[in-house]
């Protein structure tokens, strides 16, 4: 398996995790081809997952942008949000490979909030760090961790987002690395992780295809998504690669100049937990702080595979800001009767940039997960 | 360089510090302090905003000394100094990022034309070679670590692209003190050293003499880090602090 997507990913982590790392690899590649696991997988994603997502066409926000928009559903997966697709592939790798005891970092909360109910399904330990200021503006979804049996652990340690979180689960790995599996949420970290992520996430961009060339007869112009540490994106984008299809990436662009968190528009390549790609940093390689008004795209850095469909032209990469993001938020309850969440209202707010070139054109955008979880930001903010 | 100050040392205790904490004029003062105090090389570790493979304390310290204003050229204005002044092996650690910024190859030889001797970099990628031939391209020590959970054969992967000394992390875990070091330690040590004629170097936990006292039966010498760094974070006079607590473990 390549370790490297071009010059971007790898594995550059303490000397401790290195023998972890290649137990999962090996884990992984051997429970891809045991018949058993993968049947296991297919059932939990049809029977309690749920899925396929449905693919909604959004007739009243296709006319708004006069476009031709469909919605792939994953707000409607169990757990409300994407996450859990790569949740349940990964506890089953735990299980698969005999650990017993489950980490997780979370920013917005959905990865834990997946985490701790497939922890709950199979019975397993679940510890989950959280950034002290995510468990502020997330608390619901901290109140479901701790429903579902979980230890939300907070982390004060930095800007107390999920860039600290994930520190802090890997400082935990390294240190119990015997009994502990981590089960990263996004698909950024050394390798396997982002292989890994990809190949539990695609199962959306094979519906997503299937689902379009059904109900459409044809391939969308564009599909487009929100990128922080990019899994949503890179599970819709997989199918469509080799494809003549337009891959948008919408990143979090915060307040403008200096508070945002759009690693690939302007960030520099570099390392952070164990990958190499695009890094908000300054000068002297220190990570800079960021800022999104959804706490899931929050984090300096971004998928290595993404860097890679960025440098070689293959997908773009573009902004919304924290406005447009709130405003496409409301647009979307009130058009479709869909409340989005706000890492995914982003996608949907590009498609005022995107229809100014592009009348007519068919788009897919992958709605990742739903806003329960962001009413008290959306009101704060006083939409 | 590093290696011969080490086997000539009665009592081989390397020291970690911070640089940039409290400040810059202050890491040099406390670096000619622990050279007159007997040190055979000093490590001092280069401050970084996300210290992945650190406890507690060096994160603190990296938080301190980056908020008090750490730069790197202010940093490399220094080391020219230090090493110049300090008769003894200085090494630099830091987490690769800050080298790649600065670009690999450009970052190395500031670091060598400074007049450091060696170069630690625990998040190197799994293959180190590129680096490692940089390095000894230049004359500069590339110290690798081996982890508790390293298999042999990856220990000879990385002794065959480690120079100065071999830096055996005594616990699974991050930096910071701990009560009681692992039974396996000595063992661990033994076949290390089977492997290899460089000394064998522990780090990560020790803070007490006994562990000190230890540690030298079995190793070629000791890191102690947090342990000191605490001191310089706890005592208005930071110098002596930090000498004061480094002299409790060779004295």
């Amino acid at each position: 398996m390549r370790a490297y997507f071009g010059e971007f990913g790898g594995q550059y982590v303490a000397e401790t995790l290195l023998p972890a790392l290649e137990e999962l690899e090996d884990a992984f590649n051997r429970a891809c081809q045991d018949k058993r696991f993968n049947n296991e997988l297919v059932s939990l994603m049809g029977d309690y997952v749920g899925r396929p997502t449905p693919m909604t066409h959004a007739k009243r926000l296709s006319e708004h942008f006069g476009l031709n928009v469909w919605l792939k559903r994953e707000d409607l997966c169990h757990t409300g949000a994407h996450k859990i697709n790569n949740a349940i592939g990964q506890i089953l790798l735990a299980r698969f490979m005999g650990k017993k005891r489950i980490i997780a970092e979370t920013g917005a909360g959905q990865h834990g909030v997946a985490t701790a109910t497939a922890c709950a399904l199979f019975g397993l330990e679940c510890h989950v760090y959280m950034g002290e200021e995510d468990i502020r503006r997330q608390h619901t979804n901290v109140e479901r961790m701790r429903l579902l049996g979980a230890e939300v652990i907070p982390v004060k340690a930095g800007s107390a987002t999920l860039k600290d979180a994930v520190s802090e689960a890997i400082r935990d790995w390294i240190s119990n690395v015997d009994t502990t599996y981590y089960l990263l949420g996004s698909a950024v970290g050394p390798h396997p992780y982002p292989t890994m992520v990809r190949y539990f996430q695609s199962v959306i961009g094979n519906e997503a295809k299937k689902q379009i060339l059904e109900k459409k007869g044809s391939l969308p112009d564009a599909v487009i998504a929100c990128v922080g540490g990019g899994s949503n994106a890179i599970g819709i984008f997989s199918a469509f690669v080799d494809d003549p299809v337009e891959l948008i990436g919408v990143e979090a662009y915060g307040k403008g100049d200096g508070m945002h968190a759009a690693s690939i528009s302007f960030g520099t390549p570099g390392v952070l937990h164990g990958a190499y790609s695009f890094l908000l940093q300054d000068e002297d390689g220190q990570v800079l702080p960021t800022h999104s008004i959804a706490p899931g795209l929050d984090y300096p850095g971004v998928g290595p595979e993404h860097s890679w469909l960025s440098a070689t032209g293959r997908a773009s990469y573009v902004l919304v800001d924290d406005k447009e993001a709130l405003d496409a938020y409301a647009l979307l309850n009130r058009l479709e009767g869909i409340n989005p969440a706000l890492e995914s209202a982003h996608a949907i707010a590009y498609l005022a940039t995107y229809a100014l070139r592009n009348k007519g054109k068919t788009v897919i955008i992958n709605l990742s997960g739903r806003g329960d979880k962001d009413l008290d930001i959306v009101l704060e903010a006083g939409i | 360089m590093i290696a011969r100050s080490i086997r000539k040392s009665s009592y081989p205790v390397i020291p970690y510090i911070t640089a940039g904490l409290p400040d810059l004029d202050t890491t040099g003062k406390i670096l000619g302090a622990l050279a007159a105090a007997g040190a055979p090389a000093m490590e001092v570790g280069i401050p970084f905003s996300d210290p992945t493979a650190d406890g507690p304390v060096l994160q603190q310290a990296s938080n301190l000394a980056l908020n008090a204003g750490f730069t790197m050229d202010s940093f490399f204005h220094n080391l020219i100094k230090w090493c110049s002044s300090i008769p003894m092996p200085i090494i630099v650690m830091t987490y690769i990022n800050p080298l790649i910024r600065m670009g690999m190859e450009r970052a190395l030889s500031r670091i060598k034309d400074s007049g450091v001797s060696g170069i630690i970099i625990p998040d190197l990628p799994r293959d180190a070679s590129g680096v490692y031939r940089m390095c000894s391209s230049m004359g500069l020590d590339l110290i690798r670590l081996i982890a508790p959970t390293t298999g042999r054969q990856r220990a000879k992967e990385i002794l065959s692209q480690c120079s100065g000394f071999v830096y055996a992390v005594s616990v699974m875990g991050v930096t910071g003190p701990r009560d009681e070091l692992p039974d396996g330690l000595v063992k661990q040590v033994d076949s290390i050293k089977e492997l290899t004629s460089i000394p064998v170097c522990v780090g990560f936990g020790v803070s007490k003499k006994a562990q000190v006292n230890g540690l030298l039966d079995v190793a070629d010498g000791v890191i102690v880090g947090s342990y000191l760094v605490s001191n310089i974070m706890s005592s208005p006079d930071p110098v002596k602090a930090v000498t004061d607590a480094y002299m409790g473990l060779v004295g």
